[in-house]
């Protein structure tokens, strides 16, 4: 064999089939989740897609053989008041229970906590344990609890009321978007409350130490150097609670179901009940390629913004 | 670097020496309130479902139970079958366990070893598939199960309980293998082991953390996940623990003839394992779930 | 037996722009202890791995005994291999360590015991043998490391940077029972390191590699004395042979402040400009004037116990100087210098190659 020039020796395809050659053993040991995450994942992605494009029903001469039916469920989407109701719905309880709840109590309570430890107040460790017991529990556990918590005559919350004097409240009624709120804040919030906790430690002490004796007051040094410091992660924070707060179904339709009316009707209970509730699937579909899609835009957000943050 | 670990939040950090600072008296009292303030907040609803699962006259209100009691107890297993459904989702969960281990410690394994100029596409289609909710799914996963014949099936749960949490445990196993030097292998290779024996004999055991926080997470998201059974379940002898409470609550509890009672028992068997096995591995539980953002 | 052949390899990394390894051609006799040496990144451990089947191939063949190992998987190419990091199992006691190999090549318990009892005896470890790894300090996971390796009875060792995470003593006595142990079990061994003095003390032959390519191989004494070219000159050797820039005049080798050096005889090409190396030991330094020295100015003396090495100015350049203990001029002081004919080397000026 003759030497030949460098450039010569390995062509740069895009997967060379020695590159496969030699990861074979690895593709095979992807193989198993490969297919795992097609059945449920991306195979479900692409049967909504074609589902959306037909009337297929769960009963009924439709539910045996879909018709094609182009762009309708999509054009009907579009123009239903309900859809747009649900929107804002969704809008509302994300804003509510991800933005301002979630969000704010837990940048709180990692600050209390984290305060707390360099005080070594014992009892934080009590109410830390409280949030992460929220937290852990199945969500129909939760569900269930705070229908107990609000119900109407004989709920703790209204028992309590009256012991202060004050006439019982109709949460689950009067105030169900609230109810709802409050049950998801409720549960949620240890999530961002761990991920706060876990930055504060990131910072390094000797930045206060030397705030300190630069003469910075405790304040002055949470203004100046705490918040700053926790900025980057707070956004991917934020992003990731709503993304999952925008798929909430099994907590509200435990509580409300959407009701009273549609006034908690968020976008996965209405692809639900369209599908299972008025038997149309393919009309349910569109509504989950259309939550499909939103979750996409989040997600690559999200992804760029961790990775510009590494 | 790849992607993977870049793109997750990072919590985990070195103990470090803290500084002790002595705070005045009012800040002891206010911190306090606070502490009480959110205690309650958090833990009132735990406190009225263990009150009221051993009240047989129990109230959606908290109180101490009269005659504390199992009658709960006794009555979902005689009179909801709970025994079945207790059955069904012990064998559902394990298998989902074992499955989801032996798939995500291979991809895990794989993923972190694998040398193509697309590892870091793979990795990031991972963790976007990671961020998918079920509920948007849940319709067309719905569809396809009755197609394929996945429903009322145990093969059907524990396939689709494997795979509800695996996008994000293959990238947690992929950060645990990362971490296992390489010469390990290569050195089991020479000593005359295969490829899938040297994972077996000398990598996993290195990387048994990032196994047994695998099997937690698998084990927990499988007992407690009542999402797919809902859709995927709707004969009596295949209900599962999740299933079983949810029709409880729905029909004895909540909207009809209120029996708190009966369901906050059975909410109490549902919820024990998963406390005890979170509490048990808090610390490598937190540290795994904080990666999971998926919600119901 | 264990005859090692490279024959024209050639491997280039996805990931990086230059092959790590071209052209590679090497024999490695039966029994041979074999050092590659050159610094970091320049293809020795990637040519080690090559042979050990972690790496694979571009183009070109290893043979072990005349038989071609390309494609086949490490576990079947019967060598052993000792890591920079010991690689030892975390898990499993040092027994279990060293008799791995033998279980996995279904040796008899009795078998197992006997070879491990031996190569631990002959190690020094026997103590060692129920602890686990993190229980042991480094030089102890070293020796395991090389039981490992030996009660295999492989055709080959290979040895990849295996002193390097010791302390300097230690590496200096390890390397001595080193050579001796392969002299005693007369096992072909490839031996990679970065330490020229390792590469030195215990090897046969060294292969010396830069960017990829073999540069010179030769005994110690030949890599020493005559290096193949600039780079070999300067890599080996501590403090480095000077070189200089020099003219070629007539049978005479004219450097800087005009010091006239006698050419070698035998000396190939035909420019004027040259380089021309020096040993430190190679030049002679007097206090007092003699014929044809050349005087030059001293800049710093450091003595070293055993022998002083003399910084010494000579126009632009800077010279080192190795000398007796007992001579250690002060800064300052004008001293005379004298080349050793048989130390004078000379390279080709662009190519770095020798010329005598």
């Amino acid at each position: 064999m003759t030497a030949v020039g460098a450039g010569a020796i390995r062509p740069r395809s895009a997967v060379s089939s020695s590159a496969l050659r030699r990861n074979s053993a690895y593709l095979l040991g992807l193989s198993p989740a490969a297919l795992l995450l097609t059945l449920f994942f991306v195979g479900p992605s692409i049967w909504a897609v074609y589902t959306s494009f037909t009337n297929k029903a769960l009963v009924g001469i439709d539910a045996a053989r879909p018709r094609f039916v182009g762009l309708d469920n999509y054009q009907r989407l579009l123009s239903d008041p309900d859809f747009a109701t649900v929107l804002l719905n969704s809008v509302v309880f994300v804003v509510g229970s991800a933005v301002i709840g979630q969000f704010v109590l837990g940048l709180l309570l990692a600050l209390l906590l984290d305060h707390s430890e360099r005080r070594r107040y014992r009892f934080a460790t009590v109410a830390y344990a409280a949030v992460l017991l929220a937290w852990v529990n199945p969500t129909v556990i939760a569900g269930f609890l705070w229908v107990a918590m609000y119900d109407f005559y004989y709920g703790s919350l209204n028992t309590g009321l009256a012991l202060l004097g004050l006439g019982p409240v109709d949460w689950l009624g009067r105030f169900p978007m609230l109810a709802v709120i409050i049950g998801n804040v409720w549960r949620g919030t240890a999530f961002t409350m761990l991920i706060f906790l876990g930055a504060l430690k990131t910072i390094p002490s000797d930045i206060y130490e030397a705030a300190r004796v630069d003469g910075a007051n405790s304040w002055r040094r949470f203004w100046d150097h705490t918040l700053p410091s926790l900025r980057p992660i707070a956004a991917l924070a934020l992003l990731s609670i709503t993304m999952s707060t925008f798929g909430t179904f099994i907590l509200i339709q435990t509580l409300t179901n959407g009701g009273p009316g549609s006034q908690t009707e968020v976008i996965a209970l209405y692809a639900f009940h369209e599908a299972f509730r008025s038997y149309q699937i393919g009309y349910g579909s569109t509504i989950a390629v259309v939550m499909l899609l939103l979750n996409v835009a989040f997600a690559v957000v999200y992804l760029r913004w961790s990775r510009a943050r590494a | 670097m790849s992607i993977g670990s870049e793109a997750r939040i990072q919590t985990i950090v070195p103990p470090r020496a803290r500084p002790l600072e002595a705070g005045s008296r009012v800040e002891w009292v206010l911190m306090h309130i606070a502490f009480v303030v959110i205690t309650v907040f958090f833990l009132a609803p735990f406190v009225w479902l263990f009150t009221a699962a051993f009240d047989a006259q129990a109230q959606a209100y908290i109180r101490w139970p009269s005659q504390p009691t199992l009658d709960n107890f006794v009555q979902i297993f005689e009179k909801y079958a709970f025994a079945t459904a207790l059955g069904n989702s012990v064998f559902v969960a394990v298998s989902t366990m074992v499955l989801t281990v032996v798939v995500v410690a291979l991809a895990g394994y794989s993923l972190s070893r694998i040398e193509l100029r697309q590892k870091a596409w793979i990795t990031y289609a991972i963790l976007l598939l990671q961020t998918m909710p079920l509920s948007a799914t849940m319709v067309p996963i719905y569809g396809l199960a009755r197609e394929l014949g996945l429903r009322n099936s145990y093969l059907g749960l524990i396939l689709v309980h494997a795979a509800i949490e695996l996008p994000f445990l293959v990238w947690l196993m992929k950060g645990f293998f990362d971490s296992v030097p390489r010469h390990l292998e290569e050195a089991a290779w020479l000593d005359g082991r295969s490829k899938l024996r040297a994972l077996f004999e000398i990598v996993l055991p290195v990387a048994r953390p990032g196994i047994a926080v695998a099997a937690g997470l698998s084990f927990l998201s499988a007992w407690a996940e009542v999402l797919m059974v809902l859709i995927l379940v709707d004969q009596q002898n295949m209900k599962t623990i999740p299933l079983a409470f949810y029709e409880t609550f729905r029909t004895a509890g909540g909207y009809t003839e209120v029996q708190y009672g009966l369901v906050a028992a059975m909410a109490v068997l549902y919820v024990l394992p998963v406390m005890a096995v979170f509490f048990a591995t808090r610390r490598l539980m937190v540290r795994g779930l904080m990666n999971s953002t998926r919600g119901l | 037996m264990g005859k090692v052949e490279y024959d024209d390899v050639w491997k280039q990394f996805p990931t990086r722009d230059a092959p790590a390894v071209r052209g590679l051609t090497l024999d490695i006799a039966d029994g041979e202890f074999l050092v590659m040496l050159g610094p970091s990144g320049c293809g020795k451990t990637t040519a080690l791995r090559m042979l050990a089947g972690l790496e694979q191939l571009d183009r070109g063949d290893i043979r072990i005994d005349g038989r071609s190992v390309v494609g086949l998987e490490p576990k079947d190419r019967d060598v052993a291999l000792v890591f920079q990091s010991y690689a030892l199992y975390p898990h499993m006691s040092v027994r279990d360590n060293i008799q791995y190999p033998l279980k996995v090549r279904r040796h008899t318990p009795a078998e197992r015991a006997s070879k491990v009892e031996r190569a631990a005896k002959l190690l020094r470890i026997e103590h060692l043998l129920p602890r686990k790894p993190a229980q042991l300090s480094g030089g102890e996971q070293q020796r395991v490391a090389l039981a490992r390796a030996i009660v295999r009875e492989p055709r080959v060792f290979l040895m990849d940077e295996p002193l390097s995470n010791l302390d300097a003593k230690l590496r200096t006595h390890t390397r001595t029972e080193l050579k001796a142990l392969q002299q005693q079990l007369g096992v072909t061994t490839i031996f990679v390191t970065h330490d020229q003095a390792e590469a030195m003390t215990m090897a046969d032959r060294i292969a010396v590699l830069d960017a990829g390519e073999l540069q010179q191989l030769g005994t110690p004494d030949t890599v020493y004395q005559r290096p193949a070219n600039l780079f070999v000159a300067q890599f080996i050797g501590s403090p480095p042979m000077n070189i200089l820039d020099a003219k070629r005049d007539g049978d005479a080798l004219v450097v800087a402040g005009g010091w006239r050096i006698a050419a070698p005889r035998r000396l190939d090409g035909a420019s004027t400009a040259v380089k021309l190396g020096l040993r430190p030991e190679a030049i002679d330094l007097a206090l007092a004037n003699a014929n044809g020295a050349q005087p030059a100015e001293v800049l710093v003396s450091e003595p070293l116990g055993s022998e002083v090495i003399v910084n010494v100015k000579l126009g632009e350049a800077l010279l080192k100087v190795r000398t007796a203990p007992e001579v250690r001029p002060d800064p300052g002081t004008r001293v005379y210098l004298r080349a050793a004919p048989e130390g004078v080397r000379v390279f080709d000026a662009s190519s770095g190659a020798a010329l005598n």
